[in-house]
């Protein structure tokens, strides 16, 4: 019996009825990454505590939607007592003594932490690929890539080895991947979710967020990962509100933007004429749909890179082979500890972006491009917010192009910028973004839309999805489930 | 060797009275066992995130205001970023920009003559760890790791070793009056750079500059400050520069020595820390705190002076914050104030030296010393008898009449009754009476030792001299 | 403009990282540091801006923690993830000069 690619309600109500436990779905979650192992998704596995939790589970109460129900977990955000490494081989041995914020919150819930998931040596990259374990694999053809940096978050929510999984999103890391292997991907609102945990690699923009395959999944595990943490200063006063609760409603009125840039031709042709076609259907259905100029979007990629380097080449500081990770042999002294400890401990996009991110901070550097990249990014998310004065929300493309070969060449530092071109401005405003599988291309490779809402305002992003996504009613199992068992 | 006029700046790092760390809410204590108060935080652990500890913020006001700074209330925090074992994150969170407190100065007594040394700014940052060099290899103990720090920045105003000495001393006094810092200089609580350049002239540019470290103690300081002034006055007499260095004060051989040439430029390359967001301070938040300062040494010494009080005991007084504090409960009082200092200052200092006691352990409360005050003051209490009683007195809660009533010692004061005494007296010794009107001396001491004798010594002498003078005649 | 960096401008970024690089790899980031380098000046298009402060987050400021002491690791804790320690201590290869901060 599979269980893992129903909806979370059905399983909810097996679970309670008994007819179906905690360890049930452990085993069949093992069993699908099993048979999906070469799509390469984790980078370690939990088996033997999820076990033993899954059978402690069977004498409580199932409580909530997501009790005894499995989750996989980007391998940025700290496990207390399991293996996380980032992607990178600086922490291939670096085993945490806390819980990430987010990681508490998952086992109030009894949720089940399955494994740590592939991705981009600390978030750096969009193809995953610059993993020191190798780059997952896209499940709708294991030739192209599953996209990045939470490329093995995206890659085992479209396997279907398991419901959810958390993901980071510091310039397009969940909308990407999620929308290169046709999954439903949010990024929430900058101070949504409490970073406390989360291996900082830019400070001012990074957000967990969940990937899950469908609309109302993914709300419900929102629900269960926000709230104010007093060990994040960042994250935001906000009462407790329920994500799902505009899912199902019609969009009758809804006034949406459309921003020119991101319709121009920067984006591929097919992808440009799937965005259009999802754009009549909200159209035939009631929704006012504008084309509109939105300043700064093509300065985006420039800011996110000054703001994303620089604060990553501080963060990325305290790897320094003292107190944990990677640490060199034998060093003569300290300078050699430093020096070769981060030569062998980082990968080469990883250097890239400190060395000059070092640079950019260096001297009067940080008054000329980071302070000044602040201030342009103020104005930036003052231009979104002036859109949203006149519209609910605001669509587009999530990528330029759907998912690449594997073996395209990684020798241009530019290239991995480019991918996120169209998703990095709502980092740069601090605003929530939804990538929503809106359709394929002539391989049959997904294509996303992205759905981008005023601050705090989720909730809205997820009832313009959920429509669009039972309006399309994609087959979006990318093997029609013939891989798992 | 010529004369040259010396330019001084001091930079002070206090550490601040907290119960926990500035980012973390591990305790902030000093002493314990190696890596014992330390959390994930302290570590620069990777993941974790800065908290801002309320307290902090409260000292740095305290401390603005005690030092007469302007307060910033829209601040932020900086990171450094640098390499270095002692150093968690590899960035240390500080206020470059946004300093709390700018623009103040403090007030020092050079000479007789008042100076005001300039501060520049004070910020607000945490410290770093612990490390102990042994053979080929550095220990680290993260314990001190993010205990706050305030750093003090004069502007380059001090011209002496001296006035650096004085300087010191009174941000000692200031900050440990205002409960900020423990101020312990062995300890590492309260840690001074000097740095000293010298020129010829006034309009001639500052000179070379080199910064002294490691300074264990005020004296010291003082003393390296006049020995690099000395050091760099022979080097330019003889016609040599030389680089700008750190040095320290080695204590055995009580000079300076050479710890490294500075490098141009140290590239900290500052920039807003993205997980602290401002810190806004309203008047109200403000007011709050300063309202809990203590009254300051300064306006100490100026209100026991106006009572009375000499420049001597009210320096002594200071020095001593219990009995300040105690004294300060009598500031309105109408009582004699220097018979007040007096006793706290002698016997009852003696006393609670003896016992190691704090004086709000005993039982002399303000009403008790009023009255010994008074029974001082009427003389009815010989400050010889005092002692006799004073264990009592601040051991007992028998009222202090019963204590000298028990102890017998009562002395005279009562007029009529001397006078009838001395009148008897006189009537019965009419050859000392005409000795003395022929005028020898001797004879008013035998008539007083008669009358002390009459009253078994507890006649107020003074009184009874008088009186009897006044009789004879 | 020659588009890539010198030898030492490479050289100085890495040592401000604190990575050391061989001889085939200060030759690759010449070009490709420059490649970004020259990406980012694209800031210098943007106008307006007067060397304000701006600290991202959407509420204005921050809260402030009550002074109240929290659990803390023990010594073995501490010492779990480091590669080289002794007694209670966290070690380091010597360290000669004085510390450059506080």
């Amino acid at each position: 019996m599979k269980y893992l690619n129903k909806s979370i309600t059905e399983i909810h109500e097996l679970l309670k009825s008994k007819k179906l436990k905690p360890i049930d779905l452990v085993e069949e979650a093992f069993a699908n990454i099993e048979n999906n192992k070469e799509y390469n998704a984790y980078i370690t596995l939990n088996k033997e505590e999820a076990i033993k939790q899954a059978k402690e589970l069977e004498s409580k109460e199932v409580d909530n939607l997501l009790f005894g129900l499995p989750i996989a977990v980007k391998d940025n955000i700290v496990t207390k007592g399991l293996l996380t490494t980032c992607g990178s081989h600086m922490l291939d041995n670096f085993v945490p003594i806390y819980d990430a914020t987010v990681v508490e919150k998952l086992k109030e819930k009894n949720m089940i932490i399955i494994g740590k998931t592939n991705m981009d040596e600390f978030g750096m990259g969009s193809s995953s690929r610059t993993s020191y374990f190798g780059a997952p694999k896209n499940p709708w053809d294991k030739t192209k890539i599953a996209g990045g940096s939470s490329g093995g978050s995206a890659t085992t929510i479209s396997c279907r080895d398991v419901l959810f999984a958390l993901g980071s999103d510091t310039g397009g890391s969940i909308r990407q991947p999620a929308s290169y292997t046709g999954i439903v991907g949010m990024k929430p609102t900058y101070g949504r979710v409490s970073r406390y945990g989360l291996v900082a690699f830019a400070s001012s923009l990074d957000q967990i967020g969940p990937l899950t395959k469908n609309v109302y999944e993914n709300a419900v595990l929102l629900n269960a990962i926000v709230g104010k943490d007093e060990k994040d200063l960042t994250s935001a006063r906000k009462k407790e509100e329920d994500f799902t609760r505009l899912i199902g409603e019609d969009i009758k009125g809804m006034k949406i933007a459309v921003p020119n840039y991101l319709m121009s031709d920067i984006v591929s042709p097919e992808i440009i004429s799937k965005i259009k076609d999802t754009i009549k259907v909200l159209e035939k259905n009631g929704a006012k749909v504008d084309y509109v100029d939105v300043k700064y979007l093509d300065k985006a990629m420039t800011l996110y890179q000054i703001i994303a380097m620089g604060e990553a080449s501080s963060n990325l500081a305290r790897f320094d082979g003292i107190r944990y990770g990677h640490s060199k042999e034998n060093p003569k002294d300290i300078q050699e500890l430093y020096f070769e400890t981060r030569a062998e401990g980082f990968g080469e996009e990883v250097k890239r972006r400190i060395m000059v991110g070092s640079y950019l901070l260096s001297g009067e550097n940080a008054k000329i491009y980071y302070n000044k990249a602040l201030s342009i990014r103020d104005d930036m998310k003052k231009e979104f917010i002036n859109v949203f004065k006149n519209y609910d929300l605001i669509i587009g493309p999530t990528t330029t192009t759907t998912a690449y070969n594997l073996d395209d060449p990684m020798d241009d530092p530019l290239k991995s910028f480019m991918d996120d071109v169209l998703v990095i401005p709502v980092n740069m405003a601090g605003l929530p973004g939804l990538n929503l599988p809106v359709g394929f291309d002539k391989n049959h490779m997904p294509i996303g839309m992205h759905i981008i809402g005023n601050a705090f305002e989720e909730a809205k992003i997820y009832q313009l999805a959920s429509f669009i996504e039972k309006e399309l009613n994609l087959d979006l199992e990318p093997f029609g489930g013939e891989n798992n068992e | 060797m010529s004369n040259y006029i010396p330019t001084i700046g001091v930079e002070v790092h206090v550490e601040l009275k907290t119960k926990t760390k500035i980012f973390s809410n591990s305790t902030n204590g000093y002493g314990q066992m190696a890596n014992s108060l330390t959390n994930v935080i302290d570590l620069g652990y990777p993941g974790t995130l800065p908290t801002l500890n309320e307290e902090v913020i409260n000292l740095g006001i305290k401390a603005a205001t005690i030092l007469n700074c302007k307060i910033r209330k829209v601040m932020h925090f900086d990171r450094k970023n640098y390499f270095y074992p002692d150093n968690p994150k590899n960035y240390q969170i500080t206020q470059a920009r946004t300093p709390i407190g700018y623009d103040g100065y403090v007030e020092i007594n050079v000479n007789g003559e008042s100076k005001k040394i300039y501060i520049e700014e004070m910020h607000i940052e945490e410290d770093t760890c612990k490390s102990a060099h042994r053979g080929t290899k550095t220990l680290l103990d993260f314990n001190r790791a993010g205990v706050p720090l305030i750093e003090i920045v004069t502007k380059p105003c001090i011209s002496s070793g001296e006035e650096v000495k004085l300087y010191l001393e009174k941000l000692r006094e200031l900050l440990s009056y205002g409960e900020i810092s423990d101020c312990k200089i062995e300890e590492g609580s309260m840690r001074a750079d000097v740095n000293v350049s010298i020129r010829k002239n006034e309009t001639d540019p500052f000179g070379t500059k080199a910064e002294i470290k490691n300074i264990g103690s005020i004296s010291n300081a003082k003393l390296g400050v006049e020995k690099e002034i000395e050091r760099q006055t022979k080097l330019y007499d003889n016609g040599e520069t030389f680089k700008p260095q750190t040095r320290r004060f080695d204590d055995k051989i009580g000079d300076t020595v050479l710890m490294r040439i500075k490098e141009t430029g140290n590239d900290y390359r500052y920039f807003p820390e993205p997980d602290i967001p401002f810190v806004v301070l309203t008047d109200e938040m403000i007011n709050n705190v300063v309202e809990t300062l203590p009254m300051l040494p300064d306006e100490r010494r100026k209100k026991y002076q106006e009572l009375g009080i000499s420049e001597l005991n009210a320096n002594k007084l200071v020095a001593n914050r219990p009995l300040s504090d105690y004294m300060n409960t009598l500031l309105t009082e109408k009582t004699n104030h220097k018979i007040a200092s007096n006793l706290l200052l002698g016997d009852i200092s003696a006393y609670l030296n003896r016992t190691e006691k704090d004086i709000k352990e005993t039982t002399l409360t303000k009403e008790r010393f009023l009255e010994l005050i008074s029974l001082l003051e009427k003389e009815t209490l010989t400050s010889k008898n005092l002692k006799d009683i004073l264990d009592t007195v601040m051991e007992s809660d028998t009222s202090i009449k019963d204590i000298i009533k028990e102890k017998g010692i009562e002395n005279i004061t009562d007029d009529t009754e001397i006078r009838n005494v001395i009148k008897e007296i006189i009537s019965n010794n009419p050859d000392s009476v005409n000795d003395y009107h022929n005028g020898h001396d001797r004879a008013i001491k035998y008539l007083m030792g008669q009358v002390m004798k009459e009253t078994k010594g507890k006649a107020n002498p003074k009184l009874a001299m008088d009186i009897l003078t006044e009789e004879l005649n | 403009m020659k588009d890539e960096l010198s030898r030492e401008e490479v050289l100085h970024v890495a040592e401000l990282a604190r990575i050391s690089l061989t001889e085939e790899e200060i030759k690759k980031y010449q070009v490709e540091l420059k490649k970004l380098l020259n990406e980012v000046e694209k800031i210098n298009d943007v106008e307006g801006y007067d060397d304000e402060i701006l600290i991202a987050n959407w509420d204005s400021n921050a809260e402030l923690r009550k002074d109240i002491a929290g659990d803390m690791l023990n010594p073995k804790e501490v010492l779990e993830n480091a590669p080289r320690h002794a007694g209670n201590y966290i070690e380091v290869p010597v360290v000669i000069s004085d510390g450059e901060g506080a």
